[in-house]
């Protein structure tokens, strides 16, 4: 297993330094100087311009520019924001927990329902009930995000007022209090909601098949023989043998909930990460679109390595092949 | 006639249907498919009709002049879906605004599906070394997180290419990687027959063989796969043009009208503004999807219907 576990972490690495130069010759094909906000824009002298541009190194040969950014990169230095005149790393720092909490909130919501409505429909198919989960997954799946994270804001933070429309936290409350928190679970449910809703619906549908797949095997029908209560039949035997592929879905979650993150924090004008990299391509703060570009992307990639291993956990099959 | 095939004279077997016929009366016999496709069917008419049908429809038929006297009036009698913050019609905007969302997407899906084809044929038709290396870079490509590479890209590209071409070229070349999957695998499996090795044994050309002979076979799943991918590649420009990096803005198309909706007051108190592109966008993909799914259920031989 750990032989499995590293050969794919290995793997992994090349695909990091491709990404790297893809993300390196993207900024270098922005339009201006993109690699550093250390040039004042008011100074307008082509002597000082033409001295900072060799002092910064852009007269370089593009792989020394390079391997100098990567370096600085992977040691933390993402350089310095051309719009907040701070360094990148500090304002990544200051969204990046609301966005991880967003994140975990939606995970959390996604598995819990998923449970819930899956065991539900699984145990009892094709009967009102199903159906209406299975409406209701249908809907989840085909309604674009950005659409039903509109209309839940219409319906519930404008007409029902159940939770607020914006933000991650009100202002008035104290840091640290327990109305602080309160407000930000507040704040987080309907955007999480949003966010999970396709994870959810496509989680409860594979639950549903699996537990009615499984409940025609043979270990099932031994256990009724034997006089197994059918609750500790569903909740033990089967449930056991359905969650195994489910969990290993996390992987591909979090490659999901990078793309997923950036809508829902612009409907939700959720302060995070995905704000944060939307308002900087508006505002052409290159230095801050790169270092979370690549972040994102090793988000991904990363996601994909953990959804490969915990398969390799699961099967034996794909471990040794 | 009954009297002579008592004597044994042989009735000819009728000709059984070819799959394509067993496949066009299953679909037909879909009721959810085909109230779809028709429902899809009016929705790129009144589209494609947009110039003809908004002077009738609506008393503004024009998409872009700002009219100060008329702006944000609610749904009326004579403004049928009301005015935006600009004083332009809706109904008009949201004619024409199909014609952008659905061009996007096809034009889309036509490069996707022609990229796709090509490498995930040659890669499982040559298989070794040159469908490892494809398949790698197909994996590079959908390791990338695609909206964010694709607002990335289209800041780039924007200025240089026509503003509309660049959101279906960005689109289009970032969404290849899963059609030229599911192709190569097809591919693969199909390879294996006699029919492939008695055409290569006669000298025919890689080409032809693939164009010819493995494509007709490999067919079917490229159809549904186009059908879906049209659905969730309108998604994309809508959920573009809605972050403010997609159609440019001077161009209506159900994501940028969707945009309003960014305003608090106007999702608040304006929803004729949002709420008729965001009922466009939700049952087109809907309708699209139930064809998708009407279609792999018509072309798969094996299911009974």
């Amino acid at each position: 297993m750990l032989k499995y576990a590293l050969r794919r972490i290995l793997g992994m690495i090349p695909m990091l330094i491709l990404v790297s130069i893809v993300v390196f010759f993207l900024a270098k094909a922005m339009p201006g100087d993109s690699l550093s906000g250390e040039i004042d824009p008011l100074n307008t002298n082509p002597e000082y311009i033409a001295e900072m541009r060799e002092k910064l190194g852009y007269n370089d040969p593009v792989y020394v520019q390079y391997t100098r950014w990567i370096t600085d990169f992977v040691q933390g230095d993402f350089g310095k924001s051309t719009r907040y005149k701070l360094p990148v790393s500090e304002l990544v720092a200051e969204k990046l927990p609301n966005t991880i909490f967003l994140a975990l909130t939606s995970l959390l919501i996604t598995y819990v329902l998923a449970f819930a409505m899956g065991m539900y429909s699984g145990r009892r198919p094709y009967t009102l009930g199903d159906n209406l989960i299975f409406g209701f997954n249908y809907a989840g799946i085909a309604i674009p995000s950005f659409v039903a994270g509109v209309f839940a804001i219409y319906f519930f933070a404008f007409k029902l007022n159940w939770f607020p429309f914006a933000g991650s936290v009100d202002i008035e409350v104290d840091k640290g209090t327990i109305e602080y928190w309160m407000s930000r679970i507040h704040h987080v449910m309907l955007p999480a909601f949003v966010l999970g809703m396709f994870s959810t619906a496509s989680y409860t549908q594979f639950l549903r098949n699996d537990l009615i797949e499984n409940s025609r095997k043979d270990f099932v029908r031994t256990a009724m023989a034997k006089g197994t209560p059918t609750g500790k039949i569903y909740n033990v035997h089967i449930l056991r043998n359905s969650i195994i592929p489910l969990v290993t879905f996390l992987g591909f979650d979090i490659a999901a909930l990078v793309g997923g993150a950036i809508i829902t924090e612009k409907i939700f004008t959720y302060p995070g990460i995905g704000l944060l990299f939307l308002d900087s391509v508006t505002s052409r703060d290159y230095p801050t679109v790169m270092a979370i570009t690549m972040m994102l992307s090793a988000m991904v990639l990363i996601g994909n390595l953990i959804a490969d291993i915990l398969y390799g956990i699961v099967d034996p099959r794909i471990r040794l092949g | 006639m009954t009297t002579n095939t008592a004597y044994g004279a042989v009735k000819r077997p009728e000709k059984s249907s070819s799959p394509w016929a067993i496949a066009r009366r299953k679909f037909l016999r879909n009721k959810l498919a085909m109230i779809s496709t028709v429902f899809l069917g009016i929705v790129i008419l009144l589209s494609l009709l947009a110039p003809v049908l908004a002077p009738y429809l609506s008393p503004i038929p024009d998409i872009t002049k700002v009219n100060i006297g008329k702006m944000s009036i609610p749904p009326n009698d004579e403004y049928l879906l009301g005015t935006d913050k600009s004083g332009r019609d809706v109904m008009t905007r949201l004619l024409y605004g199909g014609r952008i969302s659905l061009l996007v997407g096809a034009s889309a899906t036509a490069i996707v599906v022609i990229l796709g084809t090509i490498v995930g044929s040659v890669a499982g038709f040559f298989g070794g070394a040159v469908d490892s290396l494809l398949m790698r870079f197909t994996d590079f490509v959908l390791n990338f997180p695609f909206l964010v590479f694709v607002i990335v890209l289209n800041t780039i590209l924007y200025g240089i290419v026509d503003g509309l071409w660049v959101l279906i070229l960005v689109i289009g070349l970032l969404s290849w990687g899963g059609v030229a999957r599911i192709v190569r695998s097809k591919v693969l499996s199909e390879r294996e027959n006699e029919y492939v090795l008695a055409a290569i044994s006669i000298g025919t050309p890689p080409a032809k063989i693939i164009i010819k002979h493995l494509l007709p076979n490999v067919l079917s799943t490229i159809i549904v796969q186009a059908t879906l991918l049209f659905a969730s590649l309108i998604v994309a420009e809508t959920g573009l043009s809605y972050l403010g990096f997609g159609v440019p803005e001077e161009t209506p198309s159900w994501g940028n009208m969707l945009a309003f909706a960014n305003e608090p007051d106007v999702l608040q108190g304006k929803p004729w503004m949002w709420m008729p592109p965001a009922l466009a966008v939700t049952f087109t993909i809907l309708s699209i999807n139930f064809i998708g799914e009407g279609l792999k259920d018509a072309l798969n031989p094996k299911s009974q219907r």
